[in-house]
């Protein structure tokens, strides 16, 4: 699938997100089910089909990581991950550490200012990464594909270090009945 | 007017709108002129209380009646019955401080044994609540078209299903399952005819959602939801009665089912009396003798109740981090749900978003409302080619994967309807069967997520570990309603195994308790089918005759002339008394009509990406492209 032409818009990574976004709406005003109540069985398939086409597209060219990872696997990059810079995986490990304590200490401040720490270097990723793209020939070689490949392995690192912070601020609740 | 309205027998059956909630339920309808209206009985009250009593002759009373029948019938009063729709019997939830009898601590399904030697089910419970709404709107307008049935954001696929058989079971054409906040926006949006981001803040009587939405020219796009579907005024009220429950001081009327309900009661009225007042002085009469005395102050009720309100407060602070939004970007914070009548709620929403909440809409009827507007969308008479609500996955969906974690196929928030699969493999030698465990929620491993459908795959060739590939697909439909397929992809032999939740009831059980419920001879089940299949076979001409009137260009002669063949035989068939036979037409019109289909929906996908009128592209398409190219698929999905 390519969610780029099922949204109509360019392969590219700086996407227009207000594009995006009018594109996503203009197709679910057309093939939504609740547009399609009064249709023929076969069009209400079709259009449900479509609709669910048209949500996963939306919901890969959204999201930075599956953005990327589109855009690569288009232009014809295999998809197993670049082997990880070690010194990004011992900065990981030192984050990963200092959140451990920060949880076990219980202290929600210290959790979220970790994660803006994370969210700084991943935006920074995000910059880089839009740049490195955005110099791609639309038939670039194997070769020039793998700095965003690494850009992007680094950006998967940080965002899964956000997705542990949601986790434990989902089980703050939890905190808050054990009270 | 309105009498005339009433009577005329041709008139077109009017959608209805239901709020079926913890405390209350309301049912709303769109007139012909004018805005949604609450349908009131004859004492001209909007509310129905979502209460049941079972009694001993097997008679069943509902709403107000049966409200006051609870302290004498405590244990065949059935109140809240919503906290345990789509719940186990087993579910801590279903133990906590209600004086029910329970049939069996087992089980996926609540049980509860009530006067008349009856035992019921939760839905048979909301199904006797929607009968009394359903009836009560058909006294006020006449005949009564589909409805749509709210359900709180956060309720998971069994509180869906429990919810959806509770409408066939009441004998409702059920439209659609509405969440309760997308519901309350549409109501305010199409008030206010604003655009920008919101959040809606429901705390009911038993369920509190938050829903952070968008508002762009008629869509309601839901960014993000998050809540607790076991929590409200109820636990308001539970806190208050526990508290209350310790100036009791002979044990023996603390266990006493009547007495705790007493004081529930009484904890209810002290939390209305608080919204107004700075303390009240409660004396309750108790029903096995003696009364209780106390003073509450609104600051000793707002203690009470300010862990409640922070739980909330951590679920809307995820919904905005889920939107990637923060308070100050949110344009206004709409509040739903009765319970957000309490002062400290209040106080605790503005201080949470920094804005004055907006109230201009009753709270107690805003959801029923805005379910009246989307079922007149839904079945009206005016097709409003504006307004469109765009709903989301409210909790993840996923499998069981070796070591109990689970992998998640569809994560919260995804747009809704949606479908996604995943591909598992074999860990042993020759193993022959899958077992797949079908979870739902966001914890790291099974046995902490709402546990869906247990069901096995079998049959598969013996071969070597990790060599067969079972592709396990999920589907969510608009409903928000899950159907879970898998097949084995490598032997050849597509197997397609279609899950029925373990939760959830069987059109045979559904009919059966029709049966149960009425005394119903089969041959009624069979006229009701026959009536059914006319009635779609009728809609189902009627949208193939304007499919064929408004594209002609998209058409060739004898593709239109098998089309208009089936569609005589549907015709004929509707003559007949065999509603099998109208059924199996249907599905071979159906069949000839695929390929037409499939065109029309390309082309209004690409009048949608070109922003075009309708006019331009069909210029085009009868010009341009001829009716071959939208034939084979499109080149871009190859």
């Amino acid at each position: 699938m390519d969610p780029f032409a099922t949204l109509g818009l360019p392969r590219e990574y700086a996407l227009d997100s207000e594009l995006l976004e009018r594109r996503y709406r203009d197709l679910q005003r057309a093939l939504h089910p609740d547009r399609h109540v009064h249709a023929t069985p076969a069009e209400r398939r079709v259009a449900l089909g479509k609709a669910v086409e048209v949500n996963e597209a939306y919901r890969v060219l959204k999201d930075d990581v599956r953005r990327a990872e589109s855009l690569l696997a288009l232009l014809g990059h295999a998809a197993k991950d670049s082997a990880a810079d070690p010194e990004l995986l011992l900065e990981v490990m030192e984050l990963r550490e200092a959140l451990s304590e920060a949880k076990q200490a219980r202290s929600l401040p210290r959790v979220r200012k970790l994660a803006a720490e994370v969210q700084a270097l991943a935006s920074t990723t995000r910059r880089e990464l839009a740049a490195t793209f955005g110099e791609l020939p639309g038939d670039a070689a194997p070769a020039a594909l793998v700095r965003p490949a690494a850009l992007l392995s680094k950006l998967k690192y940080y965002k899964r270090f956000l997705d542990e912070v949601n986790v434990i601020e989902d089980d703050a609740l939890s905190w808050i009945e054990a009270r | 007017m309105a009498l005339l309205q009433i009577s005329d027998p041709s008139a077109r059956p009017t959608p209805i709108g239901i709020d079926l909630g913890t405390t209350n339920s309301l049912v709303a309808y769109v007139p012909l002129v004018g805005g949604p209206a609450m349908v009131r009985d004859c004492d001209n009250e909007a509310l129905v209380p979502s209460v049941v009593t079972y009694k001993d002759d097997g008679s069943v009373v509902v709403g107000r009646a049966a409200k006051a029948l609870a302290i004498e019938h405590p244990r065949d009063t059935i109140s809240s019955v919503k906290r345990l729709m789509g719940r186990g019997a087993d579910d801590p939830e279903t133990q906590r401080l209600a004086p029910y009898r329970y049939a069996t601590r087992e089980g996926a399904v609540v049980k509860l044994a009530v006067a008349g030697d009856r035992v019921v089910t939760p839905i048979e419970v909301s199904a006797e609540i929607l009968r009394e709404l359903h009836q009560l709107a058909v006294d006020a307008l006449g005949p009564v078209g589909g409805a749509v049935i709210t359900v709180p954001a956060y309720f998971d696929d069994a509180q869906r299903q429990a919810t959806r058989d509770a409408g066939r079971l009441a004998g409702l054409e059920v439209l659609r399952l509405l969440n309760e906040p997308t519901a309350a926006a549409l109501a305010y949006g199409l008030d206010s005819k604003q655009n920008g981001t919101f959040a809606v803040y429901d705390l009911g009587g038993g369920t509190f959602d938050v829903t952070i939405l968008q508002l762009d020219d008629g869509v309601f796009q839901v960014r993000s939801t998050g809540g607790d579907s076991q929590l409200g005024g109820d636990d308001m009220d539970r806190a208050l009665a526990e508290r209350l429950l310790a100036h009791v001081a002979d044990e023996a009327a603390k266990a006493d089912p009547g007495t705790v309900r007493a004081i529930m009661d009484g904890a209810r009225a002290i939390k209305h009396a608080l919204t107004e007042r700075d303390a009240v002085d409660v004396e309750l009469e108790l029903p096995k003798g003696g009364a209780l005395h106390a003073r509450v102050t609104r600051a000793e009720f707002d203690a009470l109740v300010r862990p409640l309100c922070e739980r909330t407060g951590l679920a809307c602070r995820r919904a905005l981090r889920d939107a990637g939004l923060t308070p100050e970007q949110l344009d206004g914070v709409i509040l739903v749900g009765g319970s957000t009548r309490v002062p400290c709620v209040r106080a605790y929403v503005r201080e949470l978003f920094g804005k004055e909440p907006l109230d201009s809409i009753d709270p107690d009827q805003v959801v029923a409302l805005g379910a009246a507007i989307q079922a007149d969308l839904l079945a009206g008479s005016v097709q409003d080619e504006q307004v469109l609500l765009l709903d989301v996955l409210p909790l993840s969906l996923g499998i069981e994967a070796m070591g109990g974690v689970v992998e998640k196929i569809l994560p919260r928030n995804t747009p809704i309807p949606a479908a996604a699969a995943q591909v598992f493999t074999t860990y042993a030698e020759n193993q022959t069967g899958f077992v797949l465990h079908v979870v739902q929620g966001e914890r790291e491993t099974a046995e902490a997520c709402r546990s869906l459908a247990r069901f096995t795959l079998r049959g598969i060739p013996p071969m070597p570990a990790g060599l067969a590939r079972l592709e396990v697909r999920f589907e969510v439909d608009a409903d928000g309603l899950l159907h879970v397929s898998a097949k084995e992809l490598t032997t050849g032999i597509e197997q397609q195994v279609e899950v029925k939740p373990s939760y959830g009831l069987s059109d045979e059980e559904v009919e059966q308790m029709l049966l149960d419920a009425y005394d119903h001879a089969e041959s009624d089940v069979t006229v009701r089918a026959l009536r059914e299949q006319r009635v779609e076979a009728e809609r189902i001409a009627v949208a193939t005759r304007s499919a064929l009137d408004q594209d002609a260009a998209l058409i060739d002669g004898a593709e239109r002339a098998e089309i208009e063949a089936k569609l005589a035989a549907v015709i004929e068939a509707t003559r007949g008394d065999n509603h099998h036979v109208i059924a199996s037409r249907i599905e071979e019109l159906d069949h000839v009509s695929r390929n037409f289909a499939g065109r029309r929906m390309d082309r209004s996908i690409k009048q949608a990406l070109a922003g075009q009128k309708l006019s331009d592209v069909e210029r085009e398409t009868a010009h341009a492209e001829g009716i071959d190219r939208h034939t084979g698929p499109r080149k871009d999905e190859e």
